[in-house]
């Protein structure tokens, strides 16, 4: 072997054997480093991206009304892109107001943010929000959206933060099923594919009588995820030789989310007064 | 030779922000073009071993800090069963392989055949997503291996090297804007003491 060679090799074991060897706080400032240089990139890009839908839409209607100048007779056509485009606008409203409702009404004090990449690794379930450390959020902290719970934050960087889904294998929740003393542990499956995969309650007592179309909440034990957030509904229940397991339908639709609330801490006077009424 | 590795390390930098923009498909099981791995497979072919070590070393950094999860956190009472994750830096050791794998070919590929580089590219992606997939098994302390993963890694491997050809292409255009000639240099004949 050449020399150079050589002390190549020696220097990628001893580069390998750093990295292998972090602690979980400094991958977490390498991480932070890594994201705070590709967050304007990101944000770039879903803007491009944004403008590139806004650009082709456009088109589509400046195509709708030179076709009505020209040809008078296909003014019904036209008025149906119409109708299609303030149906799109109805519903984007009716989301906009679902959202601000849920960020009145929910008991929590919750940051809206917006998905701006979705699943970006290949075998874990993760999207990329639009809001970071700078905006308040931290680690582990609970994401949700009107639907039911979505997951929690893995890794905040200064403006933009990885969030790891309910469906992830790894985002493990304290589960109960609603009207039954069963509690256990949510959680994705491994390989699975899909918007919408079914999730996994282990350790359930193996003679549970658990129906199909029964709700599952968080207890809120275990300190990541508050009480009482739709997690999903039981499709199937089997009991195994010491715990049962059930299949769970997600209550959220991973596929359409775009919107999501991330449940920012109470302040330290809040908790007190909360204590304290 | 120095201005093709800073250019080929800059076009792996490139590939790493690209890959941002690369979402998965659903329809075909969430498979999507690995374009960073697919910059180092071609790269690691084209250039000598010291050069793919350290390409190696900078694209399995650079995957996993932006892949890399943390610990699963919350009261260990309640959660007894912690799913493990895989730690930093375990790319770097799997893009080295790789880049060994393609190195292997690197006589042929100097000879101008880059066809089967470009075959061998995404053999090596399916190795490498087969190998990642079992290390999460690994770690994780059983085995599971749905279809759909294995769909998922078939797919990505398979879209993945129909990009190579154009990868390739920009090596080539990048060596030549360097005046680097990939020459092959395993049959050379060399001076020897005894013959």
């Amino acid at each position: 072997m050449k020399p150079l060679n050589l002390i190549t090799l020696l220097l990628f074991i001893a580069g390998a054997a750093w990295a292998l060897t972090r602690s979980d706080g400094t991958v977490r400032s390498i991480q932070n480093s890594y994201f705070a240089i590709i967050s304007p990139f990101l944000k770039g890009g879903s803007g491009i991206e944004k403008k590139a839908f806004a650009f082709i839409d456009e088109v589509e209607h400046s195509k709708a009304w030179e076709t009505k100048y020209n040809l008078a007779k296909e003014e019904l056509d036209e008025k149906r892109v119409e109708v299609a485009h303030l149906r799109k606008l109805e519903l984007e409203n009716a989301q906009l107001r679902q959202a601000l409702k849920f960020q009145q009404l929910t008991p929590f004090k919750v940051l809206a943010t917006k998905i701006i990449r979705r699943q970006p690794s290949t075998w874990w379930h993760t999207v990329t929000i639009d809001r970071g450390e700078q905006q308040g959020i931290g680690v582990q902290l609970p994401v949700l959206s009107p639907e039911g719970l979505v997951g929690k934050v893995d890794a905040p960087s200064a403006n933009t933060s990885t969030v790891i889904l309910l469906t992830d294998e790894s985002c493990q929740v304290s589960a109960k099923v609603d009207g039954t003393p069963e509690v256990g542990i949510l959680s994705g499956q491994r390989g699975l594919t899909g918007d919408n995969p079914s999730l996994k309650l282990r350790f359930l007592s193996k003679d549970a009588t658990i129906e199909p179309g029964m709700l599952v909440f968080t207890t809120g034990r275990g300190g990541l995820f508050p009480p009482d957030i739709l997690l999903g509904e039981i499709k199937s229940f089997e009991p195994g030789p010491l715990h049962g397991e059930a299949l769970v339908k997600p209550a959220v639709d991973f596929a359409t989310l775009h919107t999501v609330f991330v449940k920012i801490p109470d302040s330290p006077e809040s908790q007190a007064s909360k204590a304290n009424p | 030779m120095i201005k093709y590795i800073i250019s080929i390390t800059l076009l792996t930098l490139a590939a790493c922000m690209v890959q941002q923009f690369l979402p998965a498909i659903g329809g075909l099981h969430g498979a999507r073009v690995l374009i960073l791995p697919l910059v180092f497979l071609c790269a690691a072919v084209s250039v000598n071993f010291a050069s793919m070590l350290m390409l190696a070393f900078i694209c399995g950094f650079l995957w996993d800090a932006q892949n890399a999860l943390g610990p699963s956190g919350g009261d260990i009472e309640i959660y007894t069963n912690p799913v493990e994750n895989l730690r930093f830096g375990y790319s770097i050791i799997l893009y080295a392989m790789m880049g060994l794998l393609m190195q292997g070919i690197q006589p042929l590929f100097k000879r101008g055949k880059w066809h089967i580089s470009s075959l061998l590219a995404g053999i090596a992606i399916f190795f490498y997503l087969f190998a990642e997939f079992l290390l999460i098994n690994f770690v994780r302390g059983d085995f599971v291996f749905p279809r759909a993963a294995f769909y998922r890694i078939y797919l990505t491997s398979a879209l993945t090297m129909l990009f190579s050809p154009f990868i390739f292409w920009l090596i080539f255009q990048l060596a030549s804007a360097c005046h680097h000639t990939i020459r092959y240099t395993g049959l050379k004949k060399e001076h020897r003491y005894i013959d």
